[in-house]
C-alpha cells in the first residue's frame, strides 16, 4: 500500500453512493462481488497501483481521494476484456473512463500518467478542427512535457514519422477540418453547459471543494 | 444479400492520416460485394478513446450527435464504418441517445445551435459485421480471381472491432467476443491459410501505446512472438490503431529487446484487393505500408515501390 493511502486517513461513507448514481455505468457497481476477472483480464492490469477489483472495493470503503488519484483508470487501454467476462455484467471499462474523467475533471489525475495530457491535446485537435490531426496531435502532447523533452520524444520518433510520410500516411498540408466549424463550436459549446448543468445536479462541485488539501 | 446495398459511411479521421489503407481498400472491395457507400457529409472525429476526458462526456457524445445528425439527413439507411474506435464509439453513442430519452434531449438542445437534430433512429454497424450478416463468407470467396495460394496470415482482430459488441443484440450478434473467427474466415475466403492464432483479442495497448509506449511494447511484442513463431508471412487486422501499432514499433521493440521482427501488418481488406485482382496500389494500397508485404505484393503482380 502506497504512503497517501496509509496516511489519508479520511473515509468518505457517502462516496459509494455518489459513484453509484453518477458515474456512467456504476449504478450497476453494487452488483461486484470481488471476483477479479475484470483485474486477471486486464492487459496492463500489472501496472495499475490497485487494478478494477480492488479500485471498486476501495469505492465501497469511502477512500474517495485514494480512488480519484489512482492510476488505475489511467492505464486502462479501453480493451472492454473485463466488460464481456464480468460474471456480474458491471460495465468495468465505462466505469473506468468516467472515473478518469471526473479525475482530471477536478484536477487530481496523477502525475505518473500522462494521459489526461494527451487527452487535452486530442480534444483541442477534435474541438479546434472537428477532425483528429494525428501528427498535431503528437507533437502538441510531447511539447506538454516542455520544449527539451518535447524535442526529445520528437527525436525519438523521428524515423516513425519519416515511415508514415514515405507511406503517405502522415497529413502534411494544413489540418484536415469540418467545413462548418461555428456549428460544430456551438453545439460543444451547449453540450459543456448541460455538462456542468449534469455536475451540479450530481454535487461534484460539493466535493470538489471539500477534496481541496 | 442480393442486388446493390446502399449504406451511408463514417470514414473517420484515420482514414485522412494513418488507416488510408484501409478506407481506400474498403473503398474499392466494397462495391465488388454489392455494398456502395455515400459518406456522411462533413463529418466529424468521434471522440476515440480520450474524448471524454479532454472534452467532458457531454461534449463528447455530442460528437457522435453531430455525426449521426447528418447521417440522417442520407436517409434511414444503416450507418457503417471500418474503423474499431469510430464503431465503438458511433454505435455505443446511437443505443444511448436512443434508450436514454434525457440524453436525446440534451443532444438535441445542442444539436439545435447549429440548425441539427436526431431522433435516435438509425443503427450504426461494422463493416466486419456487414461482410459476415448481409454479404456472407460465399460471396467474398465468389470474387476471388486471385487466390492468395500459400499465404499464411495471423488473424489479428484486436479489441474494439469486437469488444464489446459483437455478441450482442445491437451488435448483429456477428461472432465472438474472446475467440471470433470471422477474420480466419475472410482470410481462407481469400485463398490465404489462417494461422492458429492465440492472441487473436490481445490488445495492442491503443492510445495508451501512443502516449507511452514503453508501458505497452511488451503486449506488441507478444503479438509478433506469437505471429513469427506460426511462420506468419502477414498479420492481418480490421483495426486502424492495431495495424499502426504492430506495424510501427517493430523496430523500437528490436531495438529495445534485441529481436529482429520485421513482419508486415496489412488490413484483411487489402487481401481482398489483391484477391479480387485489384490493382495493388489503387485498390489494395499496398504501398502504405511501412514494413513491406512482399509476398502478397508479388500476387498482386508488382512490387510496392518501397524496400
Amino acid at each position: 500500500m502506497d504512503a497517501s493511502v496509509a496516511t489519508a486517513g479520511r473515509y468518505d461513507l457517502g462516496f459509494a453512493r455518489w459513484v453509484y448514481a453518477n458515474i456512467q455505468g456504476g449504478d450497476k457497481l453494487p452488483l461486484c462481488m470481488q471476483c477479479g476477472a475484470c483485474s486477471g483480464s486486464c492487459p496492463i492490469g500489472v501496472q495499475m497501483d490497485h487494478g478494477p477489483r480492488k479500485l471498486f472495493m476501495m469505492i465501497r470503503a469511502g477512500m474517495k481521494d485514494e480512488v480519484l488519484r489512482s492510476n488505475t483508470p489511467w492505464n486502462c487501454t479501453s480493451c472492454y476484456r473485463c466488460v464481456v467476462r464480468c460474471p456480474r455484467g458491471v460495465p468495468v471499462t465505462y466505469i473506468l473512463q468516467d472515473l478518469a474523467a471526473k479525475s482530471a475533471a477536478l484536477g487530481l489525475e496523477p502525475p505518473d500518467v500522462p494521459n489526461a495530457r494527451f487527452a487535452r491535446s486530442f480534444w483541442w485537435s477534435a474541438s479546434t478542427f472537428g477532425r483528429t490531426d494525428e501528427r498535431l496531435i503528437t507533437a502538441r502532447y510531447y511539447f506538454t512535457f516542455g520544449l527539451k523533452e518535447g524535442y526529445r520524444r520528437a527525436k525519438a520518433n523521428l524515423s516513425i514519422a519519416i515511415g508514415m510520410i514515405r507511406a503517405g500516411r502522415m497529413h502534411l498540408g494544413l489540418p484536415h477540418r469540418v467545413r462548418d466549424r461555428a456549428g460544430l463550436k456551438k453545439i460543444l459549446a451547449k453540450a459543456k453547459e448541460l455538462e456542468w448543468a449534469d455536475q451540479a445536479r450530481a454535487k461534484v462541485s460539493e466535493w470538489e471543494a471539500r477534496s481541496k488539501p | 444479400m442480393s442486388g446493390i446495398r446502399k449504406l451511408t459511411y463514417y470514414p473517420g479521421c484515420s482514414s485522412q492520416g494513418s488507416a488510408r489503407h484501409l478506407d481506400e481498400s474498403l473503398r474499392a472491395v466494397l462495391p465488388r460485394l454489392g455494398v456502395e457507400l455515400d459518406d456522411i457529409d462533413d463529418w466529424n472525429c468521434c471522440g476515440a478513446s480520450v474524448g471524454h476526458i479532454g472534452g467532458c462526456q457531454t461534449p463528447n457524445l455530442a460528437l457522435t450527435a453531430r455525426n449521426l445528425a447528418r447521417a440522417r439527413q442520407k436517409g434511414t439507411q444503416d450507418v457503417v464504418t471500418g474503423c474499431a474506435a469510430c464503431y465503438l464509439n458511433t454505435h455505443g453513442g446511437a443505443e444511448k441517445i436512443k434508450a436514454d430519452a434525457h440524453k436525446r434531449a440534451s443532444m438535441n438542445s445542442a444539436l439545435r445551435e447549429a440548425g441539427l437534430s436526431y431522433e435516435g433512429d438509425l443503427k450504426v454497424r461494422h463493416v466486419c459485421e456487414v461482410l459476415v450478416n448481409d454479404v456472407g463468407v460465399d460471396r467474398i470467396a465468389a470474387q476471388v480471381t486471385r487466390p492468395l495460394e500459400g499465404l499464411k496470415v495471423a488473424g489479428y482482430v484486436g479489441c474494439q472491432t469486437v469488444r464489446p459488441f459483437a455478441a450482442t443484440e445491437g451488435g448483429g450478434r456477428f461472432d465472438a467476443t474472446d475467440e471470433p473467427r470471422f477474420l480466419d474466415d475472410f482470410a481462407r475466403a481469400c485463398g490465404a491459410d489462417p494461422l492458429p492464432f492465440s492472441n487473436k483479442t490481445s490488445c495492442c495497448g491503443a492510445s495508451v501505446a501512443v502516449m507511452s509506449p514503453e508501458r505497452c511494447l511488451p503486449l506488441i511484442r507478444t503479438i509478433l512472438e506469437e505471429a513469427r513463431q506460426a511462420g506468419a508471412d502477414v498479420i492481418s487486422t480490421p483495426c486502424p490503431l492495431c495495424q499502426t501499432n504492430v506495424e510501427m514499433y517493430q523496430q523500437e521493440i528490436n531495438r529495445r529487446f534485441g529481436t529482429d521482427f520485421r513482419i508486415p501488418v496489412v488490413f484483411y481488406s487489402q487481401l481482398m484487393a489483391v484477391a479480387f485482382g485489384l490493382d495493388g496500389v489503387k485498390g489494395a494500397a499496398l504501398q502504405r505500408n511501412m514494413i513491406p508485404a512482399h509476398k502478397l505484393a508479388a500476387m498482386a503482380g508488382r512490387q510496392t515501390g518501397r524496400q
